[in-house]
């Protein structure tokens, strides 16, 4: 019994066999957990629709000053708003302890435990071993697989892995890290609703109840965004929102999205079939898709192996030679350039900085012209030096964080960037020819593509734009008279 | 209601958060891979488009964040600098800064 040849990774499968397989449908949820999820979810509704508007201090709010008025309004008083916000709370606590009570006993009659040896184990594993015990329930406790999926799944998002991800159970990898948030903070916002709704404790214990009550909620927000995007948007997703409904996932989905509940299922199945067929030791021939499984090649030792560590991790992200995809980049630099308007009160920029060098030289040359130069005089302030600025120290900057960058990737080396078809010394003609036009045009419109169409398109300047399409404009059109030389 | 934070800095530490934030901007510029002239210029012959993607994602991003901080009061707008408009010197200034861009590989 048990020994079923069953495939350690999911197989390609034929046309016929996945076609039979999206006709089955295998229950996934209890009726019960669906019922609760649904609670669930209209309880969230409710709380954080109402939640939002009642934080409205002077020094701290998460919703625009409209949408504030708009619910009170709706409930006719802050005090109503309040009042339905703790029902709704209190309403959730009690079913939620109910189904604790009922869950519990559950818990206990199944007995997990079973076979793991906590002190056999290293670290790492002791850890997987312990949160299993911690939490009695092994659909949501994470396995070696799960971090193996985390990691993978991470490094297919920036376009640094094509490989398969590792089988997964009931629930993925990403679906029991939202279990631990939702288990963790859940409690938490319990129990400080509590105190905050009945003051409960001392007024500083309500204060602190205030401070944990928003953060356990916004973390539990975070994840929750991914979870309604993935039930309610992503299309491959499609069955496990419909399954929180009719409790069914086909079996073709099972088998592709959690391959190792389906091989669970399929187990069971066979014992099922093996006990009508009157418990005759030897069952019958395996059905086709296990055979066709044993005889895929298994995942090699030497692959699974390599895939371990951060150090490796790390290196796939930071030394790879190839360059990041461009929406990854893309955010990063957007990331960067809010931060740069929270903290800077301005955006990222390059030529400004140039000018002030520039203007440093000269002051310093020929102090006199420099302070009579219309232009030039804006940056020479009397008693302080045109360096000590934002964008010129921002440089400074640019050029370490490139340096780092190309470093990392082995992308550091001397070399004359330039097209098949012409000399070194055209090319040194044309970056001067070149520099020269954008070094005016920057000047005349008071920025380049980074201080003025990048920052200046954020805050949707409409210098900006013009800016922006008439630079796009010009090298599209002038693309054609220079493709000798860079083709 | 108290971003942006600038005011409050002393001169080592505005100048100190410039060249971090420098740092960044040239770190992402360069994962992007706008250190090679080629990959910047093969976007006007249709080959790569990683300068519109990367330009516009950043633009996005950053324009959503600073909406979102401004709505709920965090970010005070009228402290952050918006570049001011000028018609024909940024229309020309566009275009000069396009035709250098194509030849020297800007």
């Amino acid at each position: 019994m048990g020994t079923q040849p069953l495939p350690i990774m999911p197989v390609p499968l034929s046309v016929e066999q996945a076609e039979a397989m999206s006709q089955r449908r295998i229950k996934k949820h209890h009726v019960a957990i669906m019922l609760l999820h649904w609670f669930n979810a209209m309880v969230w509704l409710f709380e954080l629709s109402t939640g939002a508007a009642l934080i409205a201090s002077p020094y701290f709010r998460v919703a625009p000053y409209w949408y504030i008025d708009m619910v009170t309004a709706f409930f006719g008083s802050r005090a109503n708003m309040l009042q339905f916000h703790i029902v709704v709370g209190i309403t959730w606590v009690v079913v939620f302890a109910v189904y604790v009570v009922f869950g519990f006993r559950t818990y206990v009659r199944t007995n997990v435990l079973h076979g793991i040896r906590i002190h056999e184990q290293p670290v790492w594993r002791k850890f997987l071993a312990l949160q299993c015990v911690l939490f009695q329930n092994e659909e949501v406790c994470l396995d070696a697989d799960d971090f193996g999926w985390l990691k993978t799944r991470f490094l297919r998002v920036i376009g640094r892995s094509h490989e398969p991800l590792p089988p997964q159970g009931l629930y993925n990898a990403g679906q029991k890290l939202f279990a631990w948030l939702v288990y963790v903070a859940i409690p938490v916002i319990m129990a400080t609703g509590l105190v905050m709704a009945f003051h409960l404790i001392s007024a500083t214990a309500v204060a602190w109840a205030v401070v944990l009550h928003f953060t356990a909620v916004g973390l539990v927000l975070s994840g929750l965004m991914i979870h309604v995007y993935m039930g309610a948007v992503f299309p491959e997703e499609k069955q496990a929102f419909f399954s929180m409904i009719t409790g069914m996932v086909s079996e073709l989905y099972a088998y592709r999205h959690h391959f190792k509940w389906w091989k669970e299922v399929k187990m069971q199945e066979e014992a099922w079939k093996r006990e009508l067929q009157g418990g005759s030791g030897s069952s019958g021939a395996a059905p086709p898709i296990l055979e066709a499984a044993t005889c895929a090649p298994p995942l090699s030792q030497e692959q699974s192996e390599e895939n371990r560590g951060l150090p490796w991790t790390f290196k796939r992200i930071f030394r790879a030679p190839e360059y990041w995809p461009p929406y990854v980049a893309g955010a990063g630099l957007g990331l960067t350039l809010l931060a740069t308007f929270v903290l800077m009160g301005q955006g990222l920029g390059a030529s400004g900085g140039f000018t002030r060098y520039l203007v440093a030289v000269m002051a310093w040359v020929a102090p006199n012209y420099a302070a009579h130069n219309a232009y030039w005089s804006n940056y020479v302030q009397p008693g302080q030096s045109p360096l000590i600025a934002f964008l010129v120290f921002e440089l400074i900057g640019v050029v370490i964080g490139g340096f780092v960058s190309g470093w990392l990737a082995g992308r550091v080396r001397i070399t004359v960037d330039k097209g098949p078809r012409i000399s070194r010394r055209t090319r040194y003609a044309l970056a001067v020819g070149g520099g020269v036009l954008t070094g005016y045009g920057a000047r005349l419109a008071r920025g380049c593509t980074s201080g003025l169409a990048l920052s200046g398109g954020a805050v949707l300047s409409v210098g900006a734009w013009i800016f922006m399409l008439s630079v796009f404009a010009a090298a599209f059109g002038g693309a054609w008279f220079m493709r000798r030389y860079w083709l | 209601m108290n971003a942006p934070y600038f005011p409050t800095f002393s001169l080592t530490t505005y100048l100190a958060v410039a060249v971090l934030l420098g740092f960044f901007f040239g770190f992402f510029l360069e994962r992007a891979g706008f250190s090679s002239a080629h990959k910047l210029v093969a976007e006007f012959y249709f080959k790569d488009f990683a300068v519109l993607k990367v330009m516009f994602s950043a633009i996005v991003v950053a324009m959503l964040g600073i909406a979102y901080f401004s709505l709920v009061g965090w970010l005070d707008m009228s402290q952050v600098f918006v570049p001011p408009t000028y018609i024909w010197p940024q229309l020309v200034g566009g275009l000069l800064l396009g035709a250098g861009f194509i030849i020297g590989g800007y």
